[in-house]
């Protein structure tokens, strides 16, 4: 410090003064030091908190395709107007909402088209979302887009965007198996603080779209802004676009779905009653699904962002619940598609032979009550052949009743009824099988013969979704095999690595001396003149199937009305099944009448040929 | 009076003094310049050139206040304090009123701090008052009273304007001197507790928003948002700058507007150069006034007399306060006053001050004793 004060001759009270001066300076510097070396990551961080924003950007979803590549759903750009509140210029006395509203009514006029936005739209997206853009107008028609660009430039706080908005090009084709996406709600805790401007995914709501909805929506991307103190942004820092959403095939052939939804769609409902219906596809040999329709059905391209609410109300409030997928999310009796269950249960009990017989005289008597068969005038003698290709109830009372409840439950179950098929699309419903003690359980009620009697035609207690007979038809078809029926064949990134693909999976193996001649009797129900399944039949295609009607008691107005559910379970070709179907309408004249036929169109379509009926119609018409 | 005169001032000067002087005039013009950037292509305000002018100005004044002997200087120093007083006055009727405070004197865009000048009248003064007393004299409780009224009545004009921070300037000053003048510290502390009794009518005499400020230091996380928002910002900006400081032009800070644009390039100048430098930088800055002070504190022990001694300590005390007061202010250890920091803050009338008051040291420098 020589240099700085000339030592030897300083007043004593000088040398005070600058002893004062020299600790004012080493104060400074300690506080500095403190502030700039010790403290510096904290305030760090409450620089980088207070100025900068990270925004989520939301991924595309990924697209859905058939068995073939044919794409069932995928993006579409929708050209949206947005403003950008923090880059308007409004001074201190100035409000938000009249400078904004005023600079989108010029273009309102210009456009045609009133603003929808209303003010605490605007005052809430200024005060927690400024940097974002607000969106004014969606899904701008080329024309409207051509008016903008015309005033686009005096505006320069208002942009036309792209955003990807889930597109199912087909129509209502698959609607209930692809479900459809909308938006995703906000996870209020994890990602809520302040510094994170949230922009929602589309998720998927039902069907596909939800149950693979993890892959489908990929990995959301992020962009860090500046932001000034009034929360305008003044630049970008770091950007990561997001992942598009992995690619999901499908078991579903396009094609065979086009054609079932078509058969449904022309079904020979009686007259006055509503389509109300399901339809499985599966394939026998692995348990793929093929098609799977319902009906009432929606176009799931209704539920876009944006989307008039009036429409989608419309759709929702619709009493026939046509969002509802029939195939797999309801549940009815099965009726005597259920009778080969009981077959195999009754000779593989050992109690019924093959050649038993039972005399049908339209009806049977058990305890005190009568049971009809649906022939009021009796089938006379039945064996167990003619027991199925006739649809006799008789020889199935008498038959189920000496092979017991517990072996036909058994037998039922080991079909995989009364529990869920294991499916992966999701929504599914497990069925009921009852049994006494179940029954004991739930009535209090010891279980009857006549209990018995009903469970042997596929009625009293027992309850299917049609998907669950459609497995139990493959099995049928395939000797045994109880297939996991599954629809997510693969799952691959947008790029085409590989994520996961599904095997078949055997659920059980049924094994039974007996399959052979169930399978022949379900060949003669169809193919027979006098089986009850005829209406199925195609020219050139063997096909084998089981006819059901089970009635059911439903509420129409308040009134008890009593329906017939009619089935139709099928498989073709006999000799080396490839195609298994289940067809359920809520209300027909039975099985055989209303159900069959549509079968029939379903293989005619897939195996290329024309139904009997419509050939027997040609004969006619030369 | 010395018959042979020696060399010519400029071979006699201080010329690490004027060195540091000119360094930090330069780094006031830089910052100044990046205090007032909001990034490429926007535009410019011209605080830096405006700046440069008034260190032109600064150095003229520097060099003429060189050339004529501080006796003669202080010989005239009741017509300083009388002129001082006076402008004190005028700008209390037809000053300009900005943010509520009359503390301007100008015509147009030219306007100077009549405070800022009476700082150097009342140092001026004083050093002549007390070097006129005998020693026994210097002793008496009367030769403390005296400059008390002397700095007393400028100080109580400019708390009228209002402008606290200047006015709390002159305290040190009055001490400083007479403490180096060699009154009784007995008659020091006196004054000292009379001072703090005076405590709770100052208070009773502030501003809201003076009182905010006091509440602000004693609490910054009070009111981040009002009135501790200068405090809170120049601390992050400060403490963000870390080590080596975001480079220059970066501090984010600054040129985003969290340091309010209003305060960045002249109260809070030390912010913007710590935040883009780092402690280094600000490390350096407060080296600068060490050294600038250091050869201050020589100088007052070199003076050929009692009024060259007298009027050294002065003006290191006035600069002194202005730093530490200033700088401790960006970092919390000072509450907000508006104390501009000397060389370093955008501003005319200071820098004039400041330069003045440098080149008064450089001239008790030339005519210091000979050995």
């Amino acid at each position: 410090m020589s240099f700085l004060m000339t030592t030897g001759d300083i007043p004593f009270r000088l040398r005070v003064f600058s002893g004062i001066v020299a600790a004012g300076f080493l104060l400074l510097l300690l506080a500095l030091f403190r502030t700039q070396v010790i403290n510096a990551e904290m305030y760090g961080t409450r620089e980088q908190a207070q100025s900068l924003r990270r925004i989520r950007l939301p991924s595309a979803r990924g697209d859905i395709l058939d068995r073939h590549g044919v794409l069932l759903a995928n993006n579409r750009p929708s050209y949206d107007v947005v403003i950008y509140l923090d880059q308007l210029r409004i001074s201190k006395r100035q409000d938000i909402y009249r400078v904004a509203s005023s600079n989108l009514a010029v273009l309102a006029e210009a456009m045609k088209l009133p603003v929808t936005l209303a003010e605490r739209d605007i005052r809430t997206h200024y005060h927690k979302r400024r940097p974002l853009p607000l969106t004014v107008w969606r899904d701008l028609p080329p024309p409207t887009q051509a008016l903008f660009a015309e005033r686009a430039a005096q505006l320069p706080a208002i942009e036309l965007i792209a955003t990807p908005i889930r597109q199912y090009p087909n129509g209502a084709l698959a609607a209930h198996l692809l479900g459809f996406a909308g938006q995703a709600e906000q996870p209020d805790d994890e990602e809520g603080d302040e510094f994170y401007y949230y922009q929602a995914d589309t998720a998927g709501k039902q069907g596909i779209e939800k149950t693979c909805d993890e892959a489908l929506r990929g990995a959301p991307g992020g962009r860090t802004i500046r932001v000034n103190p009034s929360g305008r942004s003044v630049g970008e820092v770091g950007y990561k676009p997001a992942e598009r959403g992995d690619r999901v095939t499908l078991t579903i052939d396009a094609n065979i779905q086009r054609i079932v939804e078509n058969a449904l769609d022309h079904a020979p409902l009686p007259g006055g009653a509503e389509l109300r219906a399901a339809a499985v596809v599966l394939d026998p040999r692995t348990g793929e699904v093929l098609a799977m329709a319902s009906r009432p059905t929606f176009d799931p391209n209704l539920f876009t962002p944006g989307a008039p609410a009036a429409e989608v109300g419309l759709v929702l409030r619709n009493p026939a619940s046509p969002l509802l997928n029939r195939a797999t999310g309801a549940r009815y009796a099965p009726g005597s598609t259920f009778k080969p269950v009981t077959l195999l249960a009754a000779l593989d009990s050992g109690a019924v032979r093959a050649g038993d017989t039972s005399v049908c005289k339209g009806s049977l008597q058990i305890g005190n009550r009568s049971f009809g068969c649906w022939n009021r005038h009796g089938h006379g003698r039945v064996d167990a052949a003619t027991a199925i290709r006739w649809s006799c109830d008789v020889w199935f009372y008498e038959k189920g009743m000496a092979t017991k409840v517990d072996a036909i439950a058994r037998t039922a179950k080991d079909f995989g009824l009364g529990q869920p098929s294991g499916y992966d699309g999701g929504g599914e419903l497990a069925g009921l099988v009852p049994t006494p003690a179940w029954k004991q359980a739930h009535y209090g009620e010891r279980w009857w013969d006549a209990d018995t009697a009903q469970l042997s035609i596929g009625q009293s207690f027992l309850l299917t979704t049609p998907l669950q007979m459609a497995c139990l038809c493959a099995a049928l078809a395939n000797g045994g095999k109880v297939w996991k029926p599954f629809v997510i064949r693969r799952i691959a990134t947008a790029e085409g690595v590989i994520v996961s693909e599904t095997k078949p999976e055997l659920r059980r193996r049924i094994s039974s001396p007996h399959f052979e001649f169930a399978r022949q009797t379900m060949l003669a129900t169809v193919q027979a003149t006098d089986g009850t399944g005829q209406r199925a039949a195609v020219p050139g295609v063997s096909v084998a199937g089981k006819t059901g009607t089970a009635e059911a008691d439903i509420r129409v107005d308040g009134a008890v009305r009593r329906i017939k559910r009619v089935w139709f379970i099928g498989f073709a070709p006999y000799e080396a099944p490839r195609v298994a179907v289940a067809v359920l309408l809520e209300q027909g004249d039975s099985g055989g009448h209303t159900a069959a036929p549509v079968v029939g169109q379903i293989f005619a379509g897939i195996f290329g040929k024309p139904t009997a009926r419509a050939e027997r119609g040609g004969v006619h018409a030369d | 009076m010395p018959t042979s005169r020696p060399a010519p001032f400029f071979q006699r000067m201080d010329w690490l003094l004027f060195a540091v002087m000119l360094a930090l005039a330069v780094t006031s013009v830089c910052f100044i310049y990046s205090a007032s950037y909001r990034g490429p292509g926007q535009p410019m305000p011209a605080f830096y050139r405006q700046q440069m002018i008034w260190f032109g100005a600064g150095l003229a004044v520097y060099v003429a206040v060189m050339a004529v002997d501080y006796r003669r200087i202080c010989q005239w120093a009741t017509v300083w304090y009388v002129l001082a007083v006076l402008s004190l006055v005028l700008v209390l009727i037809i000053g300009v009123q900005v943010y509520g405070a009359r503390r301007w004197l100008g015509w147009g865009r030219l306007g100077i701090q009549p405070a800022e000048l009476a700082k150097l009248a009342v140092i001026v003064t004083l050093a002549y008052y007390l070097f006129h007393r005998t020693p026994e004299q210097r002793q008496d409780w009367k030769t403390v009273l005296a400059p008390m009224i002397v700095t007393g009545v400028p100080l109580l004009l400019i708390l009228v304007e209002p402008d606290l921070g200047s006015a709390l300037t002159l305290v040190p000053i009055l001490f400083a001197m007479l403490f180096m003048a060699g009154a009784r510290v007995k008659h020091l502390l006196l004054a000292v507790l009379l001072g703090l009794c005076l405590t709770p009518v100052a208070w009773w005499q502030m501003k809201t928003y003076q009182r905010q400020r006091l509440a602000v230091f004693l609490n910054p996380n009070r009111d981040p948002l009002g009135a501790g928002w200068n405090l809170n910002q120049s601390l992050i900006a400060v403490g963000s700058g870390g080590v080596t400081g975001k480079g220059f032009l970066q501090g984010t800070q600054n040129s985003l507007g969290y340091l309010p644009r209003t305060v960045a390039p002249n109260d809070f100048l030390f912010s913007v150069i710590a935040e883009e430098k780092g402690f280094v930088g600000a490390a350096c800055v407060v080296g600068l006034y060490a050294v600038l002070l250091g050869r201050g504190l020589r100088i007052a022990a070199n003076a050929r007399d009692r009024l060259g001694m007298l009027l050294a300590t002065g003006i290191v005390a006035m600069l002194f306060f202005h730093v530490f007061v200033n700088i401790g202010m960006t970092i919390g250890l000072m509450p907000v006053t508006g104390v501009p920091l000397p060389l370093l803050s955008y501003g005319g009338s200071f820098a004039l001050v400041s330069m003045t008051a440098l080149g008064l040291l450089q001239n008790i420098w030339i005519h210091r004793r000979n050995y």
